[in-house]
């Protein structure tokens, strides 16, 4: 019993991360065996069909069709409407501890602050806050440092030319 | 007539009275011309960086910075790495997480760039981190909001600014206008041509960062799955193009153009590890 326990932590552990995630097709669409254009197509999926989103590697979607499993294009699917609200529950509830056990008191979120429309009509600068950002800068050599790290190597890429308007 | 006035433009001297000038006001035609040339001026670099840190100061008088230094740190060397990849890679550059449920971003005049914590916490990896910050960066490369500033309702401050009529220290009150004009334009908005140029740059600024470039569209893509009458979209949806149309041009500019960059890493562990879901 304590294995499952353990495995099901580890499962919620990986999808609190990767959560599988229901999409749909928006067109007609190939599922490919493996994440490239000129891998096996095991199937083709109509427009519309319900798919599980397993993984994202770069523009591949690794889902689940029934009870097969393979790559499609990424831009070819369309999540469902509400389908990564559970990211935010996870992702903003350790953000949130995080501020609550920051110490300084100083994040309490007060009615007059926000982003909405007046809020940023009626802003106060506050510079104790822009020296704060000052403190964070990071130099080009701790970024060239953190890339390295990353194995995050510099290429040269052309920009994209304009396309339709 | 139009001679004298081309004459007079291109600075040669005209003894005026040489001329019957007839019912033209030659010093009125020089006037026009000068506040042409003054309309046009360019705003400094250092000028660019006031405004904009002023403008920086005031977003984050609305929205308080996120208390948690490693992740302020970690956010600020990712942006960093990617401007470097820039046209403009020594820009004081300065990047924020805002303590703030709203999903979005914004980028300030002179290398301010933020992201919202409930964008964050929708987010998968670091890629996608990458490809939303190369997007406001782009905003900053291109100077859109000093280009929105110059077209708006504030356009002659700007040039006085540009003609350096506005004293930079000392509390000039023209200058607080431009601050306020520059936070209100995150109410308003940057026109759509800038955020789908934003879109084009971004994701070619994460691929010579060494990021898989699917960060963007993988980030407009969840935003494309929330209720759209989540409230604290509320604010993104009034500034910006809808995601759908986004993903719609940016799908064929990527593929086949970025097809060698696709296997660059999204670093997701390391994402995840900062994030604290991953722990």
């Amino acid at each position: 019993m304590k294995r499952l326990i353990a495995g099901c932590l580890a499962f919620g552990l990986c999808a609190s991360a990767w959560a599988a995630e229901e999409a749909y097709t928006i067109r007609a669409t190939e599922l490919k065996a493996k994440p490239y254009s000129d891998a096996l197509t095991v199937l083709t999926l109509p427009a519309r069909s319900k798919v599980i989103v397993l993984q994202r590697r770069s523009s591949w979607n690794q889902v689940k069709s029934g009870e097969t499993t393979g790559w499609v294009k990424m831009l070819g699917l369309q999540l469902a409407r509400g389908a990564t609200d559970r990211r935010a529950d996870n992702g903003l509830r350790s953000l949130f501890n995080v501020a609550r056990s920051g110490g300084s008191g100083a994040t309490v979120t007060t009615g007059v602050r926000g982003l909405s429309e007046e809020q940023l009509k009626n802003a106060l600068p506050d510079p104790g806050a822009l020296q704060a950002l000052e403190r964070y800068a990071a130099d080009r050599r701790a970024a060239q440092r953190f890339a390295a790290q990353g194995k995050l190597q510099a290429q040269r890429v052309d920009y994209l030319a304009g396309g339709k308007k | 007539m139009k001679a004298i006035i081309l004459m007079v433009a291109l600075g040669l001297s005209v003894p005026a009275q040489a001329f019957d000038f007839g019912n033209i006001d030659l010093g009125k035609a020089v006037k026009t011309m000068q506040k042409i040339k003054q309309a046009n001026a360019e705003v400094s670099e250092p000028q660019e960086i006031e405004l904009g840190s002023g403008i920086a100061s005031s977003l984050l008088g609305a929205a308080p910075l996120l208390d948690h230094p490693e992740l302020q740190r970690y956010v600020n060397r990712i942006g960093r790495w990617i401007a470097l990849q820039s046209e403009r890679p020594d820009l004081p550059w300065h990047f924020g997480v805002l303590d703030d449920a709203d999903i979005n971003a914004f980028a300030a005049p002179g290398g301010y760039v933020f992201i919202t914590k409930g964008l964050l916490a929708r987010m998968n990896s670091e890629a996608e981190l990458a490809g939303v910050l190369a997007h406001e960066i782009s905003h900053v490369l291109r100077k859109h909001h000093l280009q929105a500033l110059k077209k708006g309702a504030r356009r002659e401050l700007m040039a006085d600014l540009a003609n350096k009529a506005i004293k930079s220290k000392g509390g000039d009150k023209r200058l607080s206008k431009l601050v306020s004009a520059g936070t209100e334009l995150y109410a308003r908005g940057l026109d759509k041509e800038d955020e789908f140029e934003s879109d084009r740059m971004g994701v070619v600024l994460a691929a010579r960062a060494g990021y898989d470039p699917y960060g963007l569209p993988a980030v407009l893509q969840t935003l494309q799955s929330i209720n759209p009458a989540d409230s604290n979209l509320a604010l993104m949806f009034k500034t910006h193009p809808g995601f759908d149309k986004r993903l719609e041009l940016l799908g064929p500019l990527m593929s086949p153009a970025l097809d060698d960059w696709e296997r660059q890493p999204d670093l997701n562990q390391r994402f995840a590890t900062l994030i604290g879901s991953g722990k």
